[in-house]
């Protein structure tokens, strides 16, 4: 089908009066990967969050569709129960719930009534298993009190149990030792090889290409100041690597 | 009959009750209720209210006037010996003292089933009752006080824990009374040698409740704690003080207050820690917060640290606010709707809270009565 896919056109957001993106052309296939690289503050998180819906996020222009369906319309719990998911950079703690009954609610929301809570817990150990999580995780309140790899982990869990059409992963990879890197990519892996995950596409933001050793990338986009100014193959992110961003932004033309 | 008090004494603490002015806030803007101004609707009846007591077999616990005839010696340890009236409605709860039950546990007894005290009051109907425990050196208990307050009806009441060395005793309260009820009671312990004593109180009802929650520590070695949690909905007020008072040193006390209110619920906290000059190696810890779920709801939190030593820990810790935008957004963002984010935060707020009572059962009450006053 021509509309399947994360499809975004000329989307343009505001933050707090500030024009972050300026114009985003991105379209992610199921069961693809799309890398999108960029130095600090190019707006890769802003595209997370403008797509998921966060209130701050002002879209000002252009669109964004889900497998056809307007997401720009749609409040952030309904984008999620149309198949997006978003990895947090800095996810939220909330004492007082948790994290296997957070899991569950939101297994339900997206995929409701597919599984018994018996089931669930099967899965849930299983995918903690492929992450590395100890079970004594399921005893704890949503990241109160996690380290930054331990909330890392539990992002990476929980897209592993909702099994989204499409996932972005907002610089997943940050702050993570090499081993838990290896988690991540464990992760993806196990998940696009499930026969909930066979077709999920994946947005990978990372500032750095060491994460893509562990998740291939079939499409790497350089995003510089709110704008995809170069489009490629695997081989652009170990250019990145070797050059750096400056070559790539003098290169385009990018603006300063 | 013996009597818990001859009518001297009943007389005085009548008098005390019209006497004292405790310094509460006037009604304001936001607290609407004079507190100094409150009378029982009727002096309440000799008769009134109802207890019925549920044991574990090795603990006595029986009503006040059985505990007299019976177990007076055991009775006179414990009775008026822990409360130091700071309030008026404890002056009010002793002068009508008649209603009322007495737990003893004795030396080295560990009771693992709760203590189970029902205080019943029918509408419209003012009800006085006084608990009494008793628990002796190293025994180990925990007993759950619950009332069933018929409509309109007015509750004013007391509980007195003394402890002997090295005992560990729980005492829980909650209260779920309708509306149109008042619900004062004022609670105070008295820990021996190296115990440890723990209040937990939820005040989930009533149009006026008022909790008064005190730990004298004038042993050393204790360990104090006190757990609190409230949620004015509607027009209700809730009303409530803690005081930990360090009389002497190389003792611990933990007091945990969690509070909401929402629609028009008024709610105010005095959380008081006083460390004497000569409380050394003392370790106190307040940490109270509030959450107001709506634009017409008010809670003052008012926490008091008077520390009068040089070495010791005082921890101190206060937040009041709305539901977190990004914790919304983040389980929104799950996939979970928008009221529902918002319902668990605010249970999971209350969650450490109500870890604190005893038995799965009243957790799971407090959760429902909780979950009811998020929703509504």
């Amino acid at each position: 089908m021509a509309d399947q896919g994360l499809r975004i056109t000329g989307l343009r957001c505001s933050v707090e009066g500030n024009e972050i993106l300026k114009g985003i052309d991105l379209a992610v296939e199921p069961g693809r990967v799309h890398a999108l690289m960029g130095p600090n503050g190019s707006g890769k998180s802003t595209l997370a969050f403008s797509l998921t819906g966060h209130p701050k996020y002002d879209v000002t222009a252009g669109s964004a569709t889900l497998d056809g369906e307007d997401l720009l319309a749609l409040a952030p719990d309904k984008r999620a129960r149309a198949g997006l998911f978003l990895s947090f950079q800095y996810p939220a703690a909330i004492p007082g719930v948790k994290v296997p009954n957070f899991l569950f609610a939101a297994r339900q929301a997206v995929r409701p009534g597919e599984l018994t809570p018996a089931k669930f817990r099967a899965l849930l150990l299983e995918r903690m298993d492929v992450l590395g999580m100890d079970p004594s995780f399921l005893g704890r309140y949503l990241n109160d009190g996690f380290s930054g790899g331990e909330k890392k982990r539990l992002e990476m869990l929980q897209m592993a149990v909702i099994a989204p059409k499409y996932a972005i992963l907002d610089e997943t990879d940050s702050g993570l030792d090499i081993d838990a890197v290896k988690d991540v990519g464990e992760t993806v892996k196990a998940l696009r090889a499930s026969d909930e995950g066979r077709a999920t596409g994946f947005l990978v933001i990372t500032h750095y290409p060491r994460i893509l050793q562990h998740v291939t990338a079939d499409v790497v986009h350089v995003m510089i100041d709110g704008r995809i100014v170069k489009t490629g193959g695997p081989d652009l992110a170990n250019r990145v690597e070797r050059e750096g961003y400056d070559v790539i932004r003098e290169e385009t033309g990018a603006l300063a | 009959m013996p009597s818990l008090l001859d009518p001297k004494e009943r007389a005085a603490a009548l008098e005390a009750f019209a006497g004292t002015v405790s310094g509460r806030e006037k009604p304001s803007r936001y607290w609407k209720i004079d507190v100094e101004a409150i009378v029982p609707p009727s002096n309440g009846a000799a008769a009134a209210g109802t207890v019925s007591i549920q044991r574990p077999t090795p603990v006595i616990a029986c009503d006040l006037h059985a505990a007299l005839r019976n177990h007076a010696p055991l009775l006179e340890r414990a009775f008026r010996r822990a409360i130091e009236p700071r309030h008026k409605f404890a002056h009010l709860a002793l002068a009508h003292a008649d209603l009322g039950a007495f737990v003893y546990v004795p030396a080295g007894c560990a009771a693992d089933e709760p203590i189970v005290i029902r205080y019943a009051a029918k509408p419209g109907e003012t009800i006085f009752p006084y608990t009494v425990v008793l628990a002796e050196a190293g025994s180990r208990a925990t007993v759950v006080e619950r009332l069933e307050a018929g409509a309109g009806s007015f509750v004013c009441g007391v509980a007195e824990i003394v402890t002997g060395e090295s005992a560990d005793l729980t005492y829980a309260s909650a209260q779920f009374a309708p509306s149109d009820a008042s619900v004062l009671f004022t609670r105070a312990a008295r820990p021996g040698r190296d115990a440890r004593v723990t209040w937990a109180s939820a005040e989930l009802g009533g149009k006026l409740s008022l909790s008064d929650l005190a730990v004298n520590i004038s042993e050393p070695g204790i360990d104090a704690g006190i757990t609190a949690l409230f949620f004015p909905t509607g027009s209700e007020h809730v009303d409530v003080l803690s005081n930990i008072d360090h009389r002497v040193g190389d003792s611990t006390s933990r007091t945990l207050v969690k509070s909401a209110a929402s629609g028009s619920g008024q709610g105010r906290y005095l959380g008081n820690i006083r460390i004497a000059a000569n409380a050394q190696h003392s370790d106190a810890s307040l940490r109270d917060d509030s959450l107001l779920l709506s634009k017409g709801a008010h809670i003052d939190s008012i926490p008091a640290l008077e520390i009068g030593a040089n070495d010791v820990k005082a921890f101190h810790g206060a937040t009041v606010g709305a539901l977190d935008e990004e914790s919304i957004f983040y389980m929104t963002s799950r996939g979970i709707e928008r009221a529902e984010a918002e319902r668990m935060i605010a249970l999971g707020f209350f969650e450490p809270a109500i870890d604190r009572f005893p038995t799965e059962e009243l957790r799971d009450e407090l959760r429902a009565a909780l979950k009811e006053k998020v929703t509504s």
